[in-house]
């Protein structure tokens, strides 16, 4: 502990150009802040980032003998580690270097800006306080910890692959945590994908293989993170291993036992409603691992204690209905979370008639049902009367830039609109009128406009207007609904045989949980919230944990691989440092909690 | 540089009034009119719009936010709404296109721009304070299907009027 001599405080006010002097009286804040108790120089200079500002602090410390600063500009979350830098390079320990927010109050646009009496006011208590803080703090003692050289990874889609894959090809162990029994998340399930219309299991696969090979990575599948503590370098983490009731390394997946099941049921999962599977399944072609699961809630075994045939007809013997869930417990340096999103249900918008009209379905189903590998092998039937629709009708934006649902733009939805229509126009049903009901068109990405361009010429039709409701007629199951094409000024009745609603892009479920189990903050749409919306994109309120993907907001998959690069990249900036300084009190307080929170 | 002739092919700026968005906006009921996107699904729904199509809430949404305040005010068309909320129910921004039609009407009223039937029945509510009266012929033909006489009274409704100030309305209603 320090001796309690004299503190000898700087207090440093920046203009920040006109930005806080142009909304605030500076001198009277510089002659009030000289009578702070220990405060033995002021000075302001223009902006105290810039070079010139720094190497006068730098000045003032050595000159004045300060052995603590206080500088009185902009946010510590942008500009704090810019003031402990320039000070430490003076003599300054970190610690004992503040900044303080005026400029939020004085800024032109800023949403908290006040009148400049007020902002006197406010400013002048705020450095009183400030200055009293460095005056009366002690020194943190810090402790050096080595940083563990490894990390987990929450979610197994093509954006915590990616960033798995980089950490484990720059050497670090990673774990790859998913909750469904194959890793490959929504990508595996889109046929194709824009803006190249390339086949979207055969360019996962290279990583979906990668990662299963990787001498590096471990694969959790079937597996949620129960519980973390630690701190950066140093996590803790439970995991719990849902029973497959099939042992992994015995089964080969040859599918035996799934041709034998005497039980089918609606696959929710993997073909979005649009199909079955058995009560024991492998959930697609190219599952990663390719490994049967019993789904425990449809098995007869498990609902009635009859049947096993699937016990009696595994050649490996690999069925084992006695399988109990497993904790797993591992220590990482980093975690990176990619739990990606679900499509908005939207049988709230009623009007729309979702979960009414069968004929009424998503994208994503859709999706599935163009995929030739699909329930339906690629054909695109009505789920009504199995007949194929001679014209079809997609709404946009149904639950994203609704004040009533989701306000925020999903931003995939126009293009994957784009997608489908080409797809079936081209390789479907080239008969078949399509029509597109859109607010706006966003196509921003890189080729994305052509992608657009090409649409319209091969015919789609394109409306700029929101349809009120859908209309079903209850003896054909054909649907109709108005729209007011502004291009003519009329209404338009269009009749379907099918509707494809383009649903919402929201957090997938158990984000809030999630959430909690990591002390991570979430955004007010529910998405997981980064430090700077602009400048820390995929870090996020605790040191360690970053987070890439459409976790963070809607994104396409270009988006997504981008962010995922850029996280392993923070998590490898701070690993390979080995060694990391942190307040003792936040190890000793991870000691005393064990377990974790 | 001299002055294009213009008999209607276009609308000048200066013709238009920049004050009536915001002298409407200046009502509660009329506050989410910026956040209007213009997608149509009011007009989608709009009952009236199918029989009419020169009513067309989008179209009368994007004509206040230019300030085509004659335009609007004198259009008939604003008093053929059938209050059914359509528009509000399922606007996405949640403009409440209805709520912002009824601040038009009673600007136009106030112009004296209301049409003459609308007129005569405000009258006759403030004087009765019925919407419909009643007269022996009607008594007569409940009395042929057993049903029992009403009994209508106004004087709840005439006192609102009273104090809410509507008559006072009355008084600028040219019609
Ligand atoms: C209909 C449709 C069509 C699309 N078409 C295209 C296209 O053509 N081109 C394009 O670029 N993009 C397209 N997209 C967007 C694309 O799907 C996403 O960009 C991409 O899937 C994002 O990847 P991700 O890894 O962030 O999320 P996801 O793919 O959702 O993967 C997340 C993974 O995390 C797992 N998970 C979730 N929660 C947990 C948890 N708590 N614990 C463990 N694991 C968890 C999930 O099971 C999943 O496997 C489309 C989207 C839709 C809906
Ligand atoms: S025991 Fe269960 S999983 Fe196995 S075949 Fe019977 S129903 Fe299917
Ligand atoms: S529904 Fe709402 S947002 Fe859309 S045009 Fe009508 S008022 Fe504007």
């Amino acid at each position: 502990m320090l001796p309690d001599k004299k503190k000898r405080i700087g207090v440093f006010f920046c203009h920040c150009g006109k930005n806080i002097a142009g909304g605030l009286n500076i001198e009277a804040l510089i002659e009030s802040s000289k009578q702070i108790q220990e405060v033995s120089y002021v000075v302001d200079n223009k902006f105290s980032c810039s070079e010139d500002g720094q190497v006068d602090i730098q000045k003032a410390i050595q000159e004045q003998k300060l052995d603590r600063i206080v500088v009185v500009a902009c946010s510590p979350s942008l500009h704090l580690m810019t003031f402990q830098r320039c000070g430490e390079k003076a003599g300054i320990e970190p610690q004992f270097v503040d900044l303080i927010d005026i400029r939020k109050w004085t800024m032109h646009g800023s949403p908290q800006k006040i009148a400049p009496e007020k902002a006197l006011e406010k400013s002048k208590k705020l450095i009183e306080l400030a200055v009293k803080r460095m005056r009366l703090k002690r020194l943190i003692p810090m402790a050096e910890i080595k940083t563990e050289q490894s990390a987990l990874v929450i979610g197994g889609g093509v954006a915590g692959l990616e960033a798995g894959l980089d950490l484990a090809d720059k050497g670090y162990k990673v774990h790859i945590v998913e909750r469904l029994p194959t890793i490959g998340g929504k990508m595996a399930l889109l046929y194709k994908v824009f803006p190249t219309n390339d086949c979207a299991p055969c360019i996962l696969a290279p990583k979906t293989a990668y990662a299963n090979i990787h001498p590096n990575i471990t694969l959790l599948t079937n597996s949620e993170v129960k519980s973390m503590g630690g701190y950066i370098g140093s996590f803790h983490v439970k995991i719990v291993q849902n029973p497959r009731y099939i042992e992994a390394d015995k089964c080969t997946g040859c599918g035996e036992c799934v041709e034998k099941c005497p039980v089918k049921v609606k696959d929710d999962v993997f073909s979005a409603g649009m199909g079955q599977r058995k009560a024991v399944y492998i959930p697609y072609d190219q599952a990663i691992p390719k490994k049967a699961v019993i789904d425990a809630q449809n098995c007869l075994y498990f609902r009635k204690g009859v049947c096993r045939l699937c016990e009696k007809q595994c050649p490996t013997n690999a069925i084992n209905f006695g399988q109990k869930p497993k904790t797993v417990e591992i220590k990482v340096g980093a975690i990176i979370v990619a739990t990606g999103f679900d499509e908005y249900n939207p049988t709230e918008k009623s009007e729309y008639g979702y979960g009414r009209y069968n004929n009424v379905i998503t994208q994503f189903q859709l999706a599935r049902l163009l995929d030739i590998d699909g329930p339906t092998k690629g054909q695109l039937l009505r789920p009504s009367d199995g007949k194929e629709p001679k014209r079809i009708v997609m709404i946009q934006c149904v639950g994203s830039r609704d004040v009533s649902t989701n306000p925020y733009c999903s931003n995939i939805c126009c293009m994957y609109a784009l997608k489908h229509a080409q797809i079936i126009k081209e390789m479907v049903l080239p008969e078949a009128e399509i029509y597109i009901c859109f607010i706006d068109m966003r196509t921003v990405g890189k080729g994305f406009e052509e992608y657009y361009s090409r649409t319209r010429e091969i015919g789609i039709n394109f409306i700029r207007a929101r349809p009120s409701e859908v209309i079903q007629d209850t003896e054909t199951k054909d649907l109709s609904l108005k729209v007011e094409d502004p291009e003519i000024g009329r209404l338009l009745k269009l009749e379907a045989g099918l509707v494809v609603l383009s649903c919402a892009t929201i957090p997938s479920s158990g984000t809030e949980q999630l959430s909690k189990t990591l002390g991570i903050k979430l955004d007010k749409d529910g998405f997981f919230k980064e430090m700077h919306p602009k400048l820390r994109p995929v870090e996020t309120n605790v040191r360690g944990i970053y987070i890439c993907g459409s976790d963070q907001g809607p994104k396409d998959i270009p988006n997504a691989i981008v962010q995922a690069k850029a996280a392993a990249s923070c998590a490898d900036t701070e690993l390979r440092k080995n060694k990391i300084k942190l307040p003792q009190f936040i190890v000793n307080a991870s000691k005393l909690k064990k377990g974790g929170r | 540089m001299e002055k294009e002739e213009n008999n209607g092919e276009y609308i000048e700026l200066a013709e238009l009034d920049p004050d009536f968005k915001s002298e409407v906006m200046k009502h509660e009921d009329a506050k989410g009119l910026n956040a209007c996107f213009a997608c149509g699904t009011c007009t989608a729904g709009c009952p009236i719009h199918e029989i009419f199509p020169e009513y067309d809430p989008r179209k009368l949404a994007k004509m206040v936010k230019l300030g085509m305040r004659e335009e609007v005010l004198t259009s008939p068309y604003i008093w053929y709404c059938t209050t059914c909320h359509n528009c509000e129910q399922h606007c996405p921004q949640n403009v409440k296109f209805f709520n912002i039609l009824n601040v038009l009407k009673n600007m136009a009223a106030k112009k004296g721009y209301a049409p003459n039937a609308w007129v005569e029945q405000t009258k006759q509510i403030i004087k009765t304070g019925l919407v419909f009266t009643t007269d022996e012929a009607l008594f007569k033909k409940r009395r042929s299907f057993s049903l029992p006489d009403l009994k209508l009274d106004g004087s709840k409704v005439k006192k609102i009027i009273k104090l809410t100030g509507i008559d006072k309305i009355k008084a600028q209603i040219k019609g």
